[in-house]
């Protein structure tokens, strides 16, 4: 398919929804309290815009940082489970608790211990985050070619040699696979988060926001926030995708076009 | 063949049980004079890939000897794998600089260099291995083993998975190579043809447990050229190896 078909194709198929949306709305007179359209959620994204910012930078903060720790601690353990199978065997069910336990159960005890509200939102959006980069990188690790490593092993490579030479290129991209994952678990992280924790006022994020105006019936700043959170969604996963296409560019499958070149 | 002098390499009496139960090898007697050219030939199952690695102190055997009468510092054995066993995000040149980097040697950008011309494959020393074809990875593969200048190179089936026409064009440079270093090698493989036109001795081995059955001497003259696979002699010793591989031959199984 041509690049200009697959930019077309979806803005076409987006601006008709939008459009019978807008005239679906003045022509049966659906009141805004019910159904804004999309023009009235555009003016109310406009008109609210410096407030919808700011709100939208202290989501997108905690987002963020939830993701770096849970990039930087998601290796640091998987890397100490591929050390030995005892280790793993004892620690990794802890992971998947981690992972299936909904962070809207241990927010009221988080919001208790804690009193900070931006580690609050840290604490329940990096254990949404973390488990993709646990479970990859550790594939990754376990998945190192094993010819490779009796060559290290032969040529009398070092820990630190082995670990900076073979095992981080080779796991990374899997690392790159969670991390990926990890960017929208992030935010939804930090959206459910902020919604369960009830956070107000100034300090208080996008999906605060959301719930407040939906509260007061103000449904097309209600869905101005929404859609502001799904494009601050899609930014992170293209830019983890750019990231990932540009750290193997040259040599992993996934970063390749020649798999899908028809000729 | 032999000399007289002490082998570079020597096996007595190596056994090797895996933790499974199974018989790897039993009661192997090798030794490798250096400067020679020994495959190992043998039907699937006869252990020969297991006794590479016992010589490359991969594995350590759980009966026997090894004797490797060589300084043993990083980079006097080189090793081919089946596969090329590249770095897929490092260039050939990094890959074949990888022992050469370990050990902290000076010199490595050139002495890679080196070898990957060595090869033949001086302009390629910035491609990727995903750029190369298989017959040009595995002569990354090798360049890399003789980067070090080793003093013993071990193959393992390196050109099995290559097409007959490549693997010809290897078969002539890689004994091009040896002719012109000597280095001592033993290479495994499954074919004949290729064992015969490399080596001066081939040692047939037989299968479950792998066992040596029988240790021929090529009486091919040491200087070969490509066409020596067109005579008569060739044809010879290729029968006289067949002969003693169809005896190690299970009933009923085929090559």
């Amino acid at each position: 398919m041509s690049k200009f078909g697959q930019l077309l194709l979806p803005s076409l198929f987006g601006v008709l929804v939008l459009a019978s949306w807008e005239l679906g709305v003045r022509w049966a007179d659906i009141p805004p309290y019910i159904l804004p359209g999309p023009v009235a959620v555009l003016s109310a994204l406009i008109d609210n815009f410096p407030e919808l910012a700011a709100a939208l930078w202290i989501t997108v903060q905690v987002t963020l940082a939830a993701l770096v720790l849970a990039a930087v601690t998601g290796v640091l353990f998987a890397f100490a489970l591929s050390q030995s199978r005892v280790v793993e065997q004892m620690l990794f069910p802890y992971a998947v608790i981690l992972q299936v336990t909904p962070i809207v159960t241990v927010a009221p005890f988080v919001i208790i211990w804690v009193d900070n509200i931006f580690v609050v939102l840290l604490i329940l959006a990096w254990m949404a985050a973390v488990f993709p980069v646990i479970s990859n990188t550790l594939f990754g690790l376990k998945s190192v070619d094993r010819n490779l490593r009796d060559l290290f092993r032969l040529y009398g490579a070092t820990k630190t040699q082995t670990s900076l030479r073979l095992l981080a290129p080779s796991t990374l991209p899997h690392f790159l696979t969670g991390l990926r994952i990890a960017g929208g678990l992030a935010l939804i992280g930090t959206v459910v988060a902020e919604m369960v924790a009830g956070t107000s006022g100034a300090q208080s994020g996008l999906a605060s926001r959301l719930l407040e105006a939906s509260y007061r019936l103000e449904l097309a700043r209600a869905l101005a926030c929404f859609v502001l959170l799904g494009m601050t969604g899609l930014a992170i996963y293209s830019a983890l995708d750019w990231l990932s296409r540009r750290l193997l560019r040259h040599w992993h499958e996934s970063a390749s076009d020649v798999g899908y070149d028809r000729h | 063949m032999e000399r007289s002098q002490a082998p570079l390499l020597a096996l007595q009496r190596v056994g090797h049980i895996f933790d499974s139960g199974t018989t790897a090898v039993e009661g192997i007697d090798l030794s490798f004079a250096e400067g020679s050219f020994i495959s190992l030939v043998g039907p699937s199952g006869c252990g020969k890939s297991t006794l590479l690695r016992i010589a490359a102190g991969l594995m350590t055997p759980s009966k026997g000897d090894v004797q490797r009468n060589f300084d043993r510092s990083p980079g006097a054995l080189g090793f081919v794998f089946q596969d090329p066993t590249l770095m897929p995000w490092a260039t050939a040149l990094a890959n074949v600089r990888l022992p050469l980097d370990i050990s902290g040697r000076s010199g490595a950008q050139a002495a890679a260099a080196t070898a990957l011309a060595r090869v033949g494959l001086a302009e390629f020393t910035q491609a990727y291995p995903r750029q190369l074809s298989g017959g040009m990875r595995m002569r990354v593969s090798i360049a890399r083993a003789i980067a070090t200048d080793p003093k013993l190179l071990l193959m393992d089936e390196p050109f099995a998975a290559l097409d007959e026409f490549t693997r010809f064009k290897l078969n002539d440079d890689l004994l091009a190579l040896w002719q012109a270093n000597r280095w001592t090698v033993v290479f495994v493989t499954h074919s004949v043809r290729e064992a015969v036109f490399l080596s001066q001795r081939v040692v047939v081995m037989s299968p479950r447990p792998g066992r040596i059955a029988a240790d021929l001497a090529i009486n091919l003259p040491a200087a070969r050229a490509p066409d020596l696979r067109q005579t008569h002699a060739f044809a010879d010793e290729c029968a006289r190896v067949t002969a003693a591989l169809s005896q190690v031959m299970e009933p009923g199984s085929h090559v």
